[in-house]
């Protein structure tokens, strides 16, 4: 297996900087975010889990769809489609099958889904194996392993005086071919996984719970934020809205963009007339796990939770899903 | 301690309930997370789930606007029983001026407050800054005040960024808000904002778009922070809930200090509406 040290290794990423947009975990005043790096020097090396999945680099948070251009009676549109290559670097594999998870639908339905295509096939993704399962985290529950080099194309494994260097995929050994390194015996250290399992179960032990007690007792202290979907790295609803950005020189600018949404927000089900067929806490956190656990894998395949545990540990009133999962299993 | 206070709430609970004084009770109950998480008690059976411990730190407050509107048409919205922290209570007052709820729906479960730790098991921020050991208002007062010293200079966090020059200053609170997901915790859990249509999401986007660019952020946090002014009650849940940590409480506390220096109004302090919120009568304005 190849062996590189942790200068190789930097050398290497400043050398990635020339074509492509890097992208790897950064602290930003004491928060773990995956951003756009300049250099190998601001990127951690050492870090747990980020406090924010890497969705934003496929599903920007906000991205420019369609620009137009009003002057007089003259208007024209333009497609903005931008042409850039990117690679994350330091990815956790949890964050790689989150990815894969949002696949299911914005790229294996017909028609995929342009924007995000875009951005997925030009996109490498260069994993770091987790050492260990942080706290809320549960990814060896839901199919994952903190090694799991699943859906990655490349993943590091940190060792005794640097970083094993195992390519998963074909776009992952030319990508690494530039990375000096030696070949080596290694034996890859075991991850700690000492996380008490959580129970998955299937969409049909799901559907006779809809109206349980269990919504209400968990949903009636949900604060309806969008936190736990923000973080989320399979949660991928959007909505798409018009603004205007200013006249200029006599020319009324318009932007067409897409922007992250949340079902756990009040707002998300108001139809035309005002009507909301969600209009309580509790049908809408429900909505979420039913998202995950029910409709998502009935519909596309893959559960909608990578048991990467950041809800768990970010939600402000304990709404912790493996304790739903625990329910939904024990729920007669 | 906590123990006695606890079973002081349950006995409560239990009786308002079996009495039918209430017909709900919101306090707190035990979490493998955190310590403690707000829960809602319906049957007199279930009081037993309610806790107390240095971990209860909601403002169960905010709850009450889920508590407005009766459940079933024809009927009275629900009457709820609500623990409550010294902090908390302000907002109740704050609430009753703004007639958001009636005061005969309402029972206070006062508690008196020692601060709350993190979960890591230091103090509260907010805590360190509070003399307040008593609700301002409550039905009912569980819990010994405790003595404690007086707290040091409650604004010196906020002296530090002041002390910043304008352009300084600015580049700070950009960096801030830069990292903000516009998740809107900070708005939902806070019991002073309780708009039916915030400003911030309106579909026309009068003031700011859907977008995630720093001026949006920076309009909602600016904006929001001047819509609490003389109304912030100081609970800091704006701040604890914020899953990119913005210290949100400077700007709160900033406003909170100028509406006191110069109307001498402590919101929520006595049920009154706010100084800058005041209505106009045939004598013109109050001030």
């Amino acid at each position: 297996m190849k062996f590189t040290t942790l200068d190789q290794l930097k050398v290497w990423l400043d050398g990635l900087t020339d074509k492509y947009d890097l992208v790897a975990p950064r602290d930003v005043d004491g928060k773990v975010l995956y951003r756009a790096i300049g250099s190998a020097d601001e990127i951690l090396f050492d870090y747990e889990r980020p406090d924010l999945s890497a969705k934003d680099f496929f599903l920007p948070a906000t991205e420019v769809l369609l620009r137009v251009e009003q002057q007089g009676s003259q208007v024209t549109q333009e497609e903005v489609l931008l042409d850039r290559k990117q690679v994350i670097f330091g990815l956790r594999p949890c964050d790689a099958h989150g990815a894969a998870a949002i696949d299911a639908l914005f790229l294996h339905q017909d028609p995929a889904d342009a924007y995000y295509r875009h951005h997925r096939e030009r996109t490498t993704l260069v994993g770091l194996a987790c050492p260990q399962m942080w706290g809320g985290c549960f990814c060896t529950s839901v199919g994952g392993a903190p090694d799991d080099t699943t859906h990655l194309d490349v993943l590091l494994h940190e060792v005794e005086g640097g970083y094993a260097v195992e390519a998963v995929t074909e776009k992952g050994t030319l990508l690494v071919e530039s990375l000096a390194s030696e070949e080596r015996e290694i034996e890859l250290p075991e991850p700690v996984s000492d996380a008490d399992e959580v129970p998955v179960t299937s969409p049909e032990k799901w559907k006779p719970l809809f109206e349980e007690k269990i919504w209400m007792r968990h949903g009636e202290r949900c604060l309806s934020c969008r936190i736990c979907t923000y973080v989320c790295p399979t949660c991928r609803c959007f909505d798409v809205v018009d603004r205007a950005t200013g006249i200029r020189d006599g020319v009324t600018h318009i932007e067409r963009i897409r922007v992250w949404d949340a079902c756990t927000s009040p707002n998300y089900r108001r139809a035309a007339g005002g009507h909301n067929s969600r209009p309580t806490k509790p049908v809408r956190l429900r909505n979420r796990f039913y998202c995950k656990f029910c409709y998502y894998p009935e519909d596309f395949g893959p559960l909608g939770c990578v048991g990467c545990g950041r809800c768990v540990v970010s939600c402000p009133v304990d709404i912790d899903i493996r304790e739903i999962m625990q329910d939904v299993a024990k729920a007669k | 301690m906590n123990e006695s206070i606890a079973a002081e709430i349950r006995d409560k609970a239990r009786e308002l309930l079996e009495s039918e004084q209430v017909d709900c009770v919101i306090g707190y109950e035990a979490s493998a997370n955190n310590g403690a998480r707000p829960v809602f008690i319906y049957d007199s059976a279930d009081v037993d789930r309610l806790v107390w411990n240095e971990h209860c730190v909601h403002n169960l407050v905010t709850y009450l606007h889920d508590k407005k509107k009766s459940q079933k048409r024809g009927e009275d919205p629900p009457r709820v029983a609500v623990v409550t922290k010294p902090c908390d209570s302000r907002a109740v007052n704050v609430l009753l001026a703004e007639q958001q709820i009636a005061r005969e729906r309402v029972f206070v479960i006062g508690v008196a407050c020692e601060g709350m730790k993190e979960a890591g098991g230091e103090s509260q921020e907010r805590c360190n800054r509070c003399a307040d050991r008593v609700p301002v208002i409550y039905d009912v007062l569980i819990g010994n005040p405790p003595i404690v010293d007086p707290p040091p200079e409650a604004y010196a966090d906020l002296a530090e960024v002041e002390a910043l020059p304008p352009n300084e200053r600015l580049a700070f609170w950009l960096r801030q808000f830069d990292r903000c997901i516009r998740c809107y915790a900070c708005r939902q859990v806070c019991p002073g904002c309780y708009c039916t249509t915030c400003m911030f999401e309106r579909d026309d986007g009068l003031w700011i778009d859907a977008g995630i660019e720093l001026e949006q952020k920076h309009m909602f946090h600016l904006g929001r922070a001047l819509h609490l002014a003389g109304r912030c009650v100081e609970c800091n849940e704006c701040e604890r809930v914020c899953p990119m940590d913005l210290p949100l409480s400077l700007l709160n506390r900033m406003l909170a200090r100028e509406v006191e220096t110069l109307f001498g109004h402590r919101a929520g302090q006595e049920e009154e509406l706010s100084p800058l919120l005041f209505e106009l009568g045939e004598e013109g304005s109050p001030l």
